[in-house]
């Protein structure tokens, strides 16, 4: 677990952000609270929760974090569940959702429910709701996948234990359903202290340009992104050539291969067809421990792209922002809420205009320096770790006055 | 002393997603008809304050995406100028944000079922109200908190106690005028346009306007 300290943000988001954090939790500091996820290393949840836990801990409300425990036939099946939650139409078989429920029932059977408040991240823990009469705690279901066009079949499934809860969690409008619970609108965040996204020396970002061979020669365009169709690198390499016909420029595709994605090898291929042997086209696999050279290479660039075609919530966009770079982005998924039109960055539709704005903020230096700047606020103010500590103080407050729209404490 | 002290509230909001959304304006208008009161609240006084950073072209969500994603200037326009001071319900905001758009869409009806390039999700608010340790009793204790209360708690005050309270004014101003007696520094604060400055440029204006007043009362006849 993270030995990070509240006191260290001060630096970063004021001290006024963190007394009011401090306000919200003085009538919460009895409340015992429990997370539930899947996995304690590794992947987004994991790593909010390394995060979250302590500070809220450090706020005097006592946090447990519990991972549930499966062999590797429950995972396949909670794979199958979160790939269909996704869009993806599955064969769900009846043997797979019986070791579901029976792994799920054997993890709450050693399970300490005497809590005032559980909260079940994603679909892998969702069947510990059917201990709901065991204990008086509120329960709610935090779903970190876009579920707007799931499989129907494994939603019906779902949807059983999810309007046993007593709220819902979404990290866009987007990405929810007409629940029969009340929803609540919870951005992803990422953590400014964090290796991926704390300050660098200028000395550092220079090695890592050089150790990747990328001179700072023209301006340098990034996408940061696995290798996948979903998220277009060979459209981005298009932009690129229609840019390059008006200015010089650098594009560099970074990223690592998706481990589970047996397609990683052909896209990989497919981009550096595409790249034609061009040496301005910088295509650099990382491996998964590469947050500080990510860092380096977005500090480095001039612009970011994340030119996706499907997303999840996309947080590069906002790690992108917090290092004051201009960021044109596709509108799908999570990225329309952290782009705010030609304000922190450029959304777009389309190949030709994903070339137009890299043209436009290129012969407009000052106006892409703006939107870094207002694009880096924006960040602070919505899409920062002590943002989602503020979000679930008032959602513990909402839940213990339900049906109040105006509390006052 | 001179009166009742002021408390200082601050307020932060939990955005509730309602599960509604409209792809056109035809769409707008049936959930602008159905929608809860918190609902209009929030996309046009709260989540303005979450960009409180910038000023944009329209501070209200509708007339935002309505430029944004229906590129219909025009119309975005006439919902931008409605002034939130005018209004003291949420009832009078909503019945005239409603009849512009169904003016508008009367005068040009091949729009009203054009489709968003997004759809407008709505959302509305659930706010927790929480006292902060700041207590003015004077003039000179209420310009020192000012100078470093949050900034919710200066939207709260100043913005949201316009409907909240149902008056023509504010939170400061009524103080002021009510417990200091400072007419003038009242009515300045009432003044500000809250449309075309962030808070933090708000928060200034008030300080200084804190300090006119302190400065006239030092020389009278200045």
């Amino acid at each position: 677990m993270s030995s990070i300290k509240l006191i260290d943000y001060e630096p970063i988001v004021g001290s006024q952000t963190l007394e009011e954090l401090y306000l919200l939790a003085e009538g919460l500091r009895e409340k015992r609270i429990k997370m539930v996820n899947s996995t304690a290393i590794g992947g987004g949840v994991a790593e909010i929760l390394s995060r979250l836990v302590p500070l809220l801990n450090e706020l005097g409300i006592p946090t447990q974090w519990e991972v549930i425990k499966g062999g590797e036939d429950f995972f396949v099946a909670t794979k199958k569940i979160h790939n269909a939650l996704h869009g993806e139409q599955i064969h769900f078989p009846s043997r797979m959702k019986e070791i579901f429920l029976e792994v799920s029932r054997e993890n709450l059977r050693n399970t300490d429910l005497d809590q005032d408040m559980i909260v079940i991240h994603d679909p892998q823990p969702i069947v510990y709701i059917e201990a709901k009469d065991r204990t008086s705690a509120k329960w709610v279901w935090r779903c970190h996948i876009d579920i707007s066009n799931p499989d129907e079949g494994v939603w019906d499934f779902l949807k059983g234990y999810v309007d046993q809860f007593n709220a819902a969690l979404f990290s866009s409008p987007r990405f929810s359903k007409r629940l029969s619970i009340p929803q609540f609108l919870f951005f992803p965040s990422i953590d400014p202290l964090s290796d991926k996204n704390g300050e660098l020396e200028p000395e550092f970002i220079d090695q890592v340009l050089e150790k990747f061979h990328i001179p700072r020669d023209k301006p340098i365009i990034t996408q940061i992104s696995r290798f996948d169709r979903l998220k277009d690198p060979v459209g981005v390499i298009k932009a690129y050539r229609m840019v390059k016909r008006y200015t010089d420029c650098r594009l560099v595709l970074a990223g690592g291969e998706a481990s589970d994605d047996p397609e990683g090898e052909v896209v990989i291929n497919e981009v550096r067809t595409e790249a034609k042997g061009d040496p301005d086209i910088h295509i650099i696999l990382l491996p998964p421990t590469s947050s500080l050279e990510i860092n380096a290479l977005q500090r480095g660039s001039t612009i970011i792209l994340q030119k996706s075609i499907r997303e999840g919530f996309g947080l590069t966009v906002s790690e992108a922002l917090w290092k004051k770079k201009p960021v044109i982005g596709s509108a799908v998924g999570g990225i329309p809420a952290q782009i705010i039109p030609n304000l922190t960055g450029a959304l777009v539709y389309s190949i030709e205009g994903t070339a137009y704005q890299i043209r436009y903020l290129l012969t407009h230096p000052n106006i892409a320096k703006k939107m870094g700047e207002y694009g880096h606020e924006y960040i602070k103010k919505e899409f920062l770790i002590t943002r989602k500590i503020r979000r679930y103080l008032l959602l513990f407050h909402v839940l213990s006055h339900p049906g109040e729209r105006v509390i006052h404490l | 002393m001179e009166g009742n002290p002021f408390y200082f509230f601050t307020s932060s909001n939990l955005v509730e997603l309602t599960g509604e959304k409209a792809d056109n304006l035809e769409e707008l208008v049936v959930l602008l008809k159905r929608c809860t009161g918190s609902a209009i609240f929030y996309h046009v006084f709260q989540s303005y304050r979450d960009r409180h950073f910038v000023i944009e072209k329209y501070h209200s969500d509708f007339a935002q995406w309505i430029s944004t994603s229906l590129d219909e200037e025009p119309l975005a326009e006439r919902l931008g100028v409605l002034d939130v001071r005018d209004f003291t319900s949420i009832r009078s905001l909503r019945e005239s944000t409603i009849k512009i758009i169904e003016e508008y869409v009367q005068k040009f009806p091949q729009i009203k079922d054009r489709q968003g390039k997004t759809p407008f999700f709505f959302c509305q608010s659930v706010s927790v109200v929480i006292p902060t340790r700041h207590i003015a009793w004077r003039l000179e204790d209420f310009y020192q908190i000012i100078g470093k209360i949050g900034i919710s708690s200066i939207h709260y005050h100043l913005i949201e106690a316009r409907l909240r309270l149902g008056i023509h004014t504010n939170d400061f101003s009524y103080w002021l005028r009510d417990s200091l007696k400072k007419e003038r520094l009242a009515q300045r604060i009432e003044g500000i346009d809250i449309y075309l400055h962030t808070l933090e440029e708000i928060r200034r204006m008030i300080l200084q306007y804190i300090q006119d007043e302190m400065a006239s009362r030092c020389h009278p006849l200045s």
